[in-house]
């Protein structure tokens, strides 16, 4: 069946006709004096007797009729079926209008939630996907065993912004750092929403908090510490790293001991620095190994870094990575411990009495801190898991490892009891890496 | 926009088809290597109340080389609709690919049936253009202007063109068709965001040589307003507590663009069955890249830049026969890439930190023949080459026995191509095609292609046609999948899958007076590709490619055009398409916890569609566009959440122009509505989009040498 449009006397009447029944069918508008003929050429449909009705619309008198189709044939449309074809086409009309003038539907969540969570419990920084703006923050209450994720838009009513890269946590506060975002939310632990934020930050990685008025933000791809005032929420000086380009400068994560802050250099370095927290100035700088990508401080105040080694190819290198220990009365490396090439071993964490040391490559590891040599058995044998985040309940020493999976998904958080038992699991959010404990 | 080739359906009992029988067969003489499906049309002539422009009209039997082939291709109005259109644009409203679109002059992607962009093969004048290192093609570079005739060769369809083309072909080229002696043509443009878009064209053409010469530079702060969702603006007391806060709304940050084309093109036809034709196209692009919603950092501080200088030449001779045609193509292509993002450390001082740069020098070469001993069987081979020189420097750094080095790699490769088929019209109504393709890129060679098509007239009333085909594909790792530092996996195997295509089509053919006319077609398809390649974060801190995922993609593809002359001298002409374009992951899980397998893969819309809808009157012309993407996930398992949510994409824009004629000049005005209903939208994740804008054109084209 196919639709045209033919005029009569009050306009233009659609009309529907069988193919078949197209040659040499005359199709006659009541109210018109004359019939209507269409023949078929090469397919098109012509009008031929379409001039028939020039003096009739001059007249412009006639009431809209219904529309008929006389046919040579015997199975021809009849006019009342023709008023359902008629309606049902002018539904599909006015559909295919509705269609074409809707509008995209968003939900912005603006209207935050009120959160008001002060059981203690873990924060999960989920970094999403760069250059998207996915970011994502979870809160989970090992008491309960509940979680709830994306907290930081439900509570704000606005995103946490493109790569969350850790938090930590201060006087009350949480302090975000969204790398690719330049900036750093402070929020409120309990109900998550925003308190202030410091912004004009090249590329956040870590902040420390040296005292209540001074903390410090590692940057990658500036060779300079960011001080910042975090009752004002302002930038305040700069510690900038000597020998140490602009381009590929790279600090990390930051741990303290007395006066001193202790950095490693991560990307494209393979350095600890060592900084004076009176002079806010690099005071010491020691070679360790090709990107070290963490670091922590045992209970005998010893500092332990674990390194990737860089990658094949790599024009800085690419060497076995390896495990070292840093006596920090002397600032030297009094041991390491080589794994095999090609390994890629990071975040390395440790249990809250100081005595366990904790990292992933592939698996993830368990050693004493006065252990003499690499353990030979994971803590946690991989499972086709892409362990990308790790950190230790402080209190119990319960272990919680993030699966990224595919990193396009939810990620899972898996608990496991210091005796390498699963207690529990759940989804967060894309990519989490970093966890805070509140 | 058109759709499959339509076929006679009478061939010997209508005297008009025969008619366009006599032309597309004078068509395919002289214009050998091209389309010969094409001719000027005296309707686009009324329509548009100039004889500047052209539309494709096709009324003749389909070639025998288009046996089986799903194909969908664009006539010249929607190409040439507006200057500052590029292909993407083109594509987004004239068929329903996915277009993938990172905000306006920035990287816009093309992917068919639920595939990745590096699945689409792009040519141009048949060499192929995809970028090297990257695999893909960036259209928003493309401006639609520079291309006479554009196709889509979906899936299965592109094996009789190039390998790789898992999801399909976009077929792009230039025609030899210019009006005799000198002709002008030069449109300004100017719109919303103080954007400019000059469009220059200067023609010669006599019974021996045709000289084209097309400039195109736009240009726009880009600096649009939109309400920023994903950030609040906190209102402070003066204890900097927070008292208020409200979504900002801000322009689009670093945004603006310089775009400059120019394309050369000598033919010269001697008349004897020989054409020689050289083609130049240099394009310089100077864009910002535009911060994320989610970006709190200062613009003045940053910059974010791309330049690209590309240069694309081809020589060709193409020599015609009575059986035996053959055209000989030579090509090189130069890309220069710079990427910069910058920061001002202190006042004046702005430090590098990334510096990238790429250089890309590509040899190609090219050999068809065909040769058809009778009217029911032709014969083809094609021979390509392209020779690829890549430097890619990605960053600078200090290594650690002091001294500078960059992080990057340098590599050739050669792609080599052969393909042979056969094609039998076993009757008048049934045809048959056999294609076998082997390509071999460095060292490795993939597996034969085979590809078979057939297509078969059930009725000769409305040309209703039925075609199926079936193909193995290979796609093979770009040169950043294999070697880009750090990352790249010299161990990635190519992609590879099968297609299957059935489908059904109609045309009325068109008549001359036209009171109507119509086409359709829908095509069911189904598609499984293995080794999917996908780059994943490490442990190690930067991004690595990996053979992932198994995808089964099927669904349909429809299409209807109608095109009727409801009163005489008013002409609507209406193109609609449809995609139904499920594209499921069925990979192995990635981890125990993995929710997608069995799920729509992320950013590839399951429904697709767009409309376009022209009523001309005399030299007046209204145009309406319309395009509609379903909701997309954003994550691989599906769900839904308030961080990563794209709701339905409904897009309008509308033009109005006329014509008006003067004794030394034809003028064109014209004014576009772009989102016309001003939607506050995303198309991609932290991308802000454009609200309602306009632009207004005006274009002249002096009379030379013609009677007043």
């Amino acid at each position: 069946m196919v639709l045209f449009m033919a005029e009569n006397l009050s306009g233009w009447e659609s009309v529907f006709i069988f193919a078949a029944e197209w040659p040499g069918n005359r199709v006659r508008i009541p109210d018109s004096t004359r019939c209507c003929k269409f023949s078929i050429v090469s397919g098109a449909v012509i009008a031929t007797e379409a001039a028939a009705f020039g003096k009739a619309r001059r007249k412009r008198k006639v009431r809209k009729p219904a529309v008929r189709i006389l046919t040579e044939s015997a199975d021809g449309i009849i006019g009342n079926e023709m008023k359902i074809i008629k309606n049902i086409y002018l539904a599909v009309v006015a559909a295919l209008l509705a269609t074409l003038t809707s509008c995209m539907r968003w939900d912005y969540a603006d209207e935050g939630s009120d959160f008001d969570i002060t059981a203690p419990g873990l924060f999960v920084i989920n970094e999403g996907n760069f250059q998207y703006g996915n970011a994502t923050l979870s809160f989970y209450n090992p008491a309960d065993r509940t979680v709830e994720n994306e907290v930081f838009l439900r509570a704000n009513g606005m995103k946490l912004g493109d790569v969350a890269q850790s938090m930590t946590i201060h006087d009350g506060l949480g302090w975000v750092v969204v790398n690719n975002s330049h900036v750093i939310f402070a929020i409120d632990t309990d109900t998550f929403k925003e308190r202030g934020r410091i912004e004009n930050l090249t590329s956040p990685r870590y902040i420390h908090f040296v005292s209540d008025d001074k903390a410090y933000v590692t940057q990658i791809w500036d060779n300079r510490i960011f001080i910042v005032n975090p009752k004002t929420y302002s930038i305040t000086g700069y510690i900038t790293v000597p020998d140490m380009p602009q381009s590929s400068g790279s600090t990390e994560q930051m741990v303290q001991l007395g006066r001193y802050v202790y950095c490693n250099c991560w990307s494209y370095q393979n350095r600890i620095i060592k900084i004076d927290t009176l002079t806010d100035e690099v005071v010491a700088s020691l070679t360790v190994g090709i990107q070290p990508t963490s670091l922590v401080i045992d209970r005998y105040d010893r500092l332990w870094t674990i390194t990737n080694g860089g990658y094949a190819g790599s024009p800085y290198g690419y060497e076995e990575p390896a495990l070292h220990r840093i006596d920090l009365e002397t600032f030297t490396v009094d041991a390491t411990y080589r794994f095999r090439l090609g390994d890629s071993p990071s975040e390395i964490c440790i249990n809250g009495a100081g005595d366990r040391l904790y990292w992933i490559n592939d698996a993830v590891w368990e050693m004493d801190v006065t252990a003499t040599g690499l353990p030979v058995r994971p803590f946690l044998a991989s499972r086709d898991t892409k362990y990308y985040g790790l950190t230790i309940d402080p209190a119990g020493g319960d272990v919680y490892v993030a699966d990224a999976i595919d990193y396009q998904q939810q990620g899972m958080i898996y608990r496991y009891t210091p005796g390498g038992e699963l207690i529990d699991e759940f989804y967060t959010g894309i990519t989490p890496g970093a966890f805070c404990w509140k | 926009m058109k759709g499959d080739q339509p076929h006679s359906h009478n061939l010997y009992s209508s005297s008009i088809v025969h008619c366009a029988l006599k032309i597309f067969c004078a068509l395919c003489i002289v214009h050998c290597a091209f389309d010969a499906e094409s001719r000027q049309s005296d309707r686009t002539r009324a329509l548009r109340g100039t004889r500047s422009l052209r539309e494709l009209v096709v009324t003749a039997k389909r070639p025998m080389k288009d046996i089986g082939i799903q194909k969908t291709t664009f006539d010249s109005l929607a190409l040439k609709e507006n200057i500052a259109l590029s292909m993407a644009d083109v594509l987004t409203f004239g068929s329903s690919v996915y277009v993938k679109s990172y905000g306006r002059a920035t990287l816009s992607t093309i992917a068919f049936r639920g595939t990745s962009p590096s699945h689409t093969q792009v040519t141009w004048n048949g060499m192929r253009i995809n970028n090297p290192m990257l695999g893909m093609t960036d259209f928003s570079t493309i401006p639609a202007y520079f291309i006479d005739r554009a196709s889509l060769l979906h899936g299965t369809s592109s094996v009789n063109e190039t390998g790789g083309g898992l999801g399909g072909l976009v077929s792009l080229g230039t025609v030899a068709d210019v009006d005799s002696g000198f002709n002008a043509q030069y449109v300004q443009g100017i719109g919303s965001f103080s954007t400019f878009d000059e469009f220059a064209r200067l023609t010669y053409g006599d019974e021996h040589w045709t000289v084209s010469t097309r400039v195109v530079y736009s240009s726009s702060p880009n600096d649009y307003k939109y309400i920023n969702h994903d950030k609040k603006v906190n209102i402070y007391d003066d204890d900097h507590n927070i008292i208020g806060s409200y979504h900002p709304r801000e322009r689009n940050r670093s945004g603006a663009f310089k775009d400059f084309h120019i394309l050369q093109e000598v033919y010269y036809n001697a008349l004897n069955g020989n054409r020689f034709g050289v083609n130049a196209w240099y394009t310089g692009s100077n864009r910002e890249l535009p911060m994320l919603t989610t970006d709190y950092g200062d613009e003045r501080d940053f910059e974010n830049r791309q330049r690209e200088n590309t240069f694309r030449g081809i020589l060709s001779w193409d020599r015609g026969g009575e059986r035996l045609r053959f055209g000989l193509r030579g090509g090189y292509v130069h890309t220069w890439m710079a990427y910069d993002y910058n920061r001002e450390v202190t006042e004046g001082n702005r430090v590098a930190m990334t510096r990238s740069r790429s250089r890309i020098n590509t040899f190609f070469g090219r050999f068809d023949g065909t040769y058809n001993p009778s009217r029911r069987w032709i014969f083809t081979l094609g021979l390509a080459a392209h020779q690829h020189f890549v430097r890619s420097e990605d960053k600078q750094i200090i290594l650690q026995e002091g001294g500078k080095d960059v992080v990057g790699y340098d590599k050739g490769r050669i792609e080599l191509s052969a393909s042979a088929s056969v094609k039998w019209q076993a009757t008048d109504r049934v045809g048959l095609s056999a294609v076998i393709r082997e390509d071999m890129f460095g060292d490795r060679c993939a597996p034969l292609i085979p590809a078979l098509f057939a297509d078969a007239l059930l009725s000769q009333k409305g040309n209703i046609m039925l075609r199926a085909s079936v193909s193995k594909n290979h796609k093979f790792p770009s040169l950043n999948d294999l070697y880009f530092l750090p990352g790249g996996n010299p161990d990635l195997r190519s992609e590879n899958g099968w297609t299957y295509d059935a489908g059904i089509s109609f045309d009325t053919g068109a008549a001359r007076p036209l009171p109507f006319s119509g086409g359709g077609g829908l095509t069911w398809f189904d598609s499984h590709i293995s080794d999917w390649i996908i780059w994943l974060p490490t442990t190690k801190g930067f991004f690595s490619p990996r053979n992932v995922k198994d995808v089964h993609s099927y669904g349909l593809e429809g299409r209807l055009n109608v095109a009727f002359e409801p009163v005489k001298g008013w002409f609507v002409d209406m193109n609609g398409s449809y995609s139904w374009t499920p594209s499921i992951n069925h990979g192995e899980k990635m981890s125990p916890a993995d929710q997608s397998v069995g799920r729509q893969l992320p950013y590839v819309p399951k429904h697709s569609a767009s409309l376009t809808g022209r009523l001309s009157w005399r030299s007046w012309s209204f145009l309406y566009k319309w395009a509609y993407y379903s909701e997309r996930y954003t994550m691989s398992s599906n769900d839904y959440t308030l961080t990563g949510h794209l709701p339905e994409y409904f897009m309008s824009n509308i033009s109005l122009e006329k014509n008006l004629s003067f004794k030394p000049v034809d003028l064109q005005l014209k004014l576009a509505v772009n989102n016309l209903f001003n939607e506050d939208y995303l198309s991609v994740l932290s991308r802000p989009m454009p609200g309602i804008n306009f632009e207004f054109f005006i274009g002249i084209t002096p009379k030379f040498n013609r009677k007043k």
